[in-house]
């Protein structure tokens, strides 16, 4: 059974309509990417499931029961745009978070103890937020976030701001709550991280969903139609190649490009021209396409295979 | 109401504890005790290491024995013959402070003294001088009479005006002046701390807004309770800060008076003429019964219901604004009914019982301070109390439910600015 169901839910502001009869479900024991550009609604929808502001019509439920004020200590939220007390002492602070989410005294100052020790940030605990540098306040708004072991942990944009070494412990930690069965709802328009650790997807554009289901189905119903190429040389002959609509390219740097095949292309075609270009060609591989690519055509609604097309 | 309680003691704990209400609460009384007593002090001191020295000439031949006598004896006089341009440039050339010219006409007032001065001194030369000359010329005028000594000696005897106000409670000693500088202060200090406090709540929101904080507490706790919360936590602040200034007070003039005394002691005698302790506007007794345990509970219950009523209406303002720049236009519906009432304040204690006084002593946005002045200055009847605090209580309830309408909404609006209009919108938004 889903722990959170998102049931046909609207909701307007004015007369912008910002969610727009969205409905998925969130599994527990999964990581599910919330997807979309700036301004399609993932906020807004977030912030219904968090019971800050409530849907005009539909419903959402959290374990089978509507959300509402007895839900909010179930879930933890990351906010997009971070913010702690900045005067408040970086201990304190975690401790009345914990509590404003029904946790007794006792146990909040164990939890903190416990997570700063865990993001090795442990001498934190007496110093004021604003002594913190940036990446030290996004690890504690995380801490914030989990301290209450809150069934439902959504995080938007949570890599932002982050370091390669602290976004590996990010990912990692994620990775933890995920695999003892918490549900993790991962906002985000950032495609290949979205990639890399999400399980479930659900594309938004315009407060609608166009596409939603488990990220490896997804993918596969549009098929192995991209190739990657590593190269030494000039790069020219892609152009000619694009130029013919043979190929689209989707991203290109030196030595380096990722195209899908148009039409009938095949990848023999690709390599070929590649190989009558270029001096070496040191990586080539045919795979499915990129999320951000997927996402495009599907907020575009071109190239979409048959049967997602309705959706 | 838990989570209420929970924020209230965060908002409360974060701000007493912070540097600036430590200093603010320790220092504010003794700059206010420095602001009364350093002129005193300066004045002491300024006066008791100069000699003045005047020189008179006395045209009129009896007058300049008794004004040496009566000038405080920090002038030392000369009575001289000179040509004034010679005593003109003595003055210049500062061998003398100045000097009088006592017409001849002068006691029968066809002529004026003149007192030629090199200027500075102030107003308290200038009031010894005058007095001095005054004296010396009236009792020379009695004395040309063919008056003695004993009726120049009833010149000094006291005679005083003691004034009794008569109300139900029995008659008590009048303190129409103390009581009308309680009510001004008193009004006046309930205006301050609910400004103080109030915009300290707008302050609180903004903040929480601008870092972004807010929408964190909001998946927490409703957006109700986390203003009252606030609101609560900072009316705390206030009673604990005014709470703590008295105290203060209390220990700063009990150890003033003294010290005050000390250091005015020589000059006690020089004293403008006929002015005893008997007639200074402060006695202790007067003070005792103007400020009463009713008035200090009332100013309390007023002080709490007014900041009540207007902080929730500051935390409206604040959640529509990001920063406290833009908190300006907003703000001016809600400091409109604050700073008014203040315009009247000399109305109220001259016509405590007026119809307009007894008005805006009821109604909710001026009652607060409207009402506590009028029961510094006059007895107001107990029903007029409590219907005032009925109405600021439904008064605040009505602006907390209206604010807090206002707030859900408003906290979470980032971007455009948002106009009045915009806030009314939101109040009806379901």
């Amino acid at each position: 059974m889903p722990l959170l169901q998102v049931d046909h839910v609207t909701k307007r502001y004015s007369k912008v309509t910002a969610v727009d009869d969205v409905s998925f479900v969130a599994q527990p024991g999964r990581i599910f990417g919330l997807l979309g550009p700036n301004g399609a609604g993932k906020t807004s929808t977030i912030r219904m499931i968090t019971y800050i502001t409530v849907p005009d019509t539909g419903q959402i439920l959290l374990g089978g029961e509507p959300v509402g004020p007895d839900t909010q200590p179930r879930m933890g939220y990351l906010p997009e745009e971070r913010g702690l007390y900045r005067k408040l002492k970086v201990g304190e602070q975690l401790v009345y978070l914990a509590r404003l989410k029904g946790m007794p005294r006792a146990h909040a100052e164990k939890a903190v103890v416990h997570w700063l020790d865990r993001f090795d940030a442990s001498d934190w605990y007496g110093k004021k937020v604003e002594a913190l540098s940036k990446g030290m306040q996004q690890k504690v708004q995380f801490i914030a976030t989990v301290i209450h072991d809150p069934e439902l942990v959504i995080l938007d944009e949570p890599f932002s701001g982050l370091d390669p070494i602290n976004a590996e412990l990010l990912q990692n930690v994620v990775a933890e709550l995920r695999d003892s069965g918490r549900t993790v709802l991962f906002a985000s328009h950032r495609m290949e991280q979205v990639e890399q650790i999400c399980d479930d997807i659900c594309l938004i554009a315009d407060g609608r969903v166009i596409l939603s289901g488990p990220i490896r189905e997804i993918k596969r119903q549009f098929g192995a139609n991209t190739v990657t190429l590593v190269f030494d040389g000039p790069d020219s002959w892609l152009d000619a190649l694009a130029a013919k609509q043979t190929i689209s390219i989707l991203s290109r740097t030196t030595g380096y490009a990722t195209a899908r095949l148009l039409h009938e292309t095949s990848p023999r075609d690709v390599l070929d021209a590649a190989l009558g270009a270029v001096q070496n060609v040191t990586h080539f591989e045919l795979h499915e396409p990129p999320l951000d690519e997927i996402f495009r055509m599907a907020v575009s609604g071109k190239g979409m295979p048959a049967g997602l097309e309705a959706a | 109401m838990q989570k209420i309680l929970l924020i209230a003691r965060s908002e409360y704990l974060r701000r007493v504890r912070s540097k600036t209400f430590i200093l603010t609460t320790a220092l504010a009384p003794l700059l206010m005790f420095a602001v009364i007593a350093l002129p005193v002090a300066l004045a002491v001191l300024s006066e008791d290491d100069s000699v003045r020295r005047v020189a008179v000439v006395d045209e009129t031949g009896r007058l300049a024995e008794p004004l040496i006598n009566l000038l405080p004896s920090s002038y030392a006089v000369l009575v001289v013959n000179e040509p004034i341009d010679s005593l003109r440039s003595q003055v210049l050339d500062g061998r003398l402070n100045g000097f009088f010219v006592l017409p001849q006409g002068l006691l029968n007032g066809t002529a004026d003294a003149i007192f030629y001065g090199s200027g500075g001194g102030g107003l308290s030369q200038q009031m010894a001088l005058q007095g001095a000359l005054r004296d010396a010329v009236r009792r020379q005028r009695i004395r040309d009479l063919g008056a003695g000594e004993e009726v120049l000696a009833l010149l000094d005897e006291r005679a005083s005006l003691d004034l009794v106000t008569i109300s139900e409670e029995g008659d008590a000693a009048d303190g129409a002046v103390i009581s009308s500088i309680l009510g001004y202060m008193l009004g006046m200090l309930i205006y301050v701390a609910v400004l103080i406090y109030g915009v300290m709540v707008m302050r609180g929101v903004i903040e929480e807004k601008s870092t972004r904080i807010v929408e964190v507490i909001a998946s927490s706790a409703r957006p109700y309770q986390l203003m009252m919360g606030k609101v609560f936590g900072i009316g705390a602040v206030g009673l604990t800060q005014l709470v703590g200034w008295s105290l203060l007070m209390m220990v700063v003039s009990s150890l003033a008076g003294p010290l005050m005394a000390l250091a005015l002691s020589p000059d006690i005698s020089n004293m403008p003429n006929g002015m005893t302790s008997g007639e200074l506007p402060i006695d202790p007794a007067t003070l005792a019964a103007v400020l009463s345990p009713g008035l200090m509970i009332s100013f309390v219950g007023f002080f709490l219901g007014g900041y009540l009523l207007f902080s929730a209406l500051f935390a409206a303002v604040g959640s529509a604004v990001e920063q406290e720049s833009d908190a300006q236009t907003l703000q001016l519906p809600v400091m409109m009914p604050i700073v008014l009432p203040i315009f009247f304040m000399p109305y109220i204690i001259e016509q405590p019982d007026a119809q307009l006084s007894v008005f805006l002593s009821l109604f909710p946005f001026s009652s607060p301070t409207m009402m506590t002045v009028r029961m510094a200055v006059t007895s107001v009847p107990v029903w007029q109390v409590l219907l005032s605090f009925v109405f600021l209580a439904l008064g605040f309830v009505v602006m907390i439910w209206l604010a807090a309408r206002i707030y859900r909404v408003g906290i979470l609006m980032y971007g455009k600015k948002a106009t009045l209009r915009d806030l009314w919108r939101w109040a009806r938004t379901a």
